[in-house]
C-alpha cells in the first residue's frame, strides 16, 4: 500500500491539496521504550509536489517535522483535470510516491 | 525549475562545496537540494547565519503566522502560514529552542496561493519563526508557543 494519501477539495476560489504520508520521520535523539537504546534516525528529507510534470511544491525538512507527515496546500486555478504526483526521498535512500488526479 | 534558479543553485552548491569540501563526500550527489548543513544539530542563531548570512529581515504582519498558544503534546503542533502577498518563493519554519531548529524549508510555484499547513515537532516552549523570501527580500514573523509535554526526541 502507497505511504500517501492525496486528498483535494474545490474550495471558493481555490483547490486545497492535503497530504498524509506514514513515516516515523524518527530524529535519531528517542530512545528505545524497553532496550533504552537510541532508535536510529529515519526521517524524510525531501518531498517533491509536480502538477502537470512541472514542479508545485519542493520541501526539504529533517526530524523536526512530525511523524506521518501532514501538509496543506491551496491551488490557485488548476486546470479541469489535473494531475498531481507526489513523491518522497528518505535518509536511509528509500522512497515512495503517488498520483492524483483533481477532479 | 526555472534556469535562472537553477545557475542560482549550482552556483550555490558550488560554493557549499568549496567551503565544506567533506560535504562533497556526505552528500549523495552534488545537485541533491537536500542540505546536511542546513538542518544540521547546532543553536538558532548559528542556522539562521548560515541561511541568510548577514541580510537583512524585515518583520512583517504580512506574513500570517497561526499556531496553539499552548501545545499540550510538543509531539504534534499544527502550523499555518499564509499571506495575500504575491511571489513568495521560499518559506522558512525555524523553532527556535529544536536542537534541529529548521523544520522545513518550502519552495513554493507561482501556481500556489500562500496557504500552507504543516504539523511540527517542538522541544520546549519558544517562538516559531517563518521566514518567506519575497523577491529578494526576506521577511519575518513569531510566536511564542507554550509546550506542555516536548515532543518526543524533540524535533
Amino acid at each position: 500500500m502507497s505511504s500517501i494519501k492525496i486528498r483535494t477539495q474545490q474550495l471558493e476560489d481555490a483547490t486545497e491539496i492535503r497530504l498524509l504520508i506514514t513515516h516515523p520521520m524518527e530524529n535519531g535523539r528517542n530512545r528505545d521504550p524497553v532496550s533504552g537504546a537510541l532508535i536510529p534516525a529515519h526521517f524524510i528529507q525531501e518531498l517533491n509536489i509536480q502538477l502537470n510534470d512541472a514542479p508545485l511544491v519542493a520541501i526539504d525538512m529533517a526530524g523536526s517535522i512530525a511523524k506521518n507527515p501532514y501538509f496543506s496546500f491551496r491551488l490557485k486555478n488548476p486546470p479541469a483535470g489535473a494531475r498531481l504526483k507526489v513523491a518522497w526521498l528518505d535518509n536511509l535512500q528509500l522512497s515512495d510516491s503517488a498520483e492524483h488526479l483533481i477532479d | 525549475m526555472h534556469s535562472k534558479q537553477r545557475r542560482l543553485f549550482i552556483k550555490h552548491s558550488l560554493t557549499c562545496a568549496a567551503a565544506y569540501p567533506c560535504a562533497l563526500f556526505n552528500s549523495k550527489s552534488l545537485y541533491a537540494a537536500w542540505s546536511a548543513l542546513d538542518f544540521r544539530t547546532d543553536p538558532y542563531a548559528d542556522i539562521l547565519k548560515r541561511l541568510f548570512n548577514a541580510r537583512s529581515i524585515i518583520d512583517s504582519e504580512l506574513l500570517k503566522i497561526s499556531l496553539p498558544q499552548t501545545a499540550e503534546n510538543g509531539a504534534v503542533v499544527p502550523i499555518t502560514v499564509s499571506s495575500d502577498l504575491d511571489n513568495i518563493q521560499r518559506l522558512y519554519i525555524l523553532v527556535e529552542k529544536n536542537p534541529t531548529p529548521l523544520a522545513a524549508a518550502f519552495t513554493l510555484s507561482s501556481e500556489l496561493a500562500v496557504y500552507l499547513t504543516a504539523r511540527i515537532k517542538m522541544a520546549e516552549s519558544c517562538h516559531v519563526v517563518v521566514i518567506a523570501e519575497q523577491e529578494g527580500e526576506l521577511l519575518r514573523n513569531r510566536q511564542w508557543v507554550n509546550v506542555v509535554l516536548g515532543g518526543c526526541g524533540g524535533g
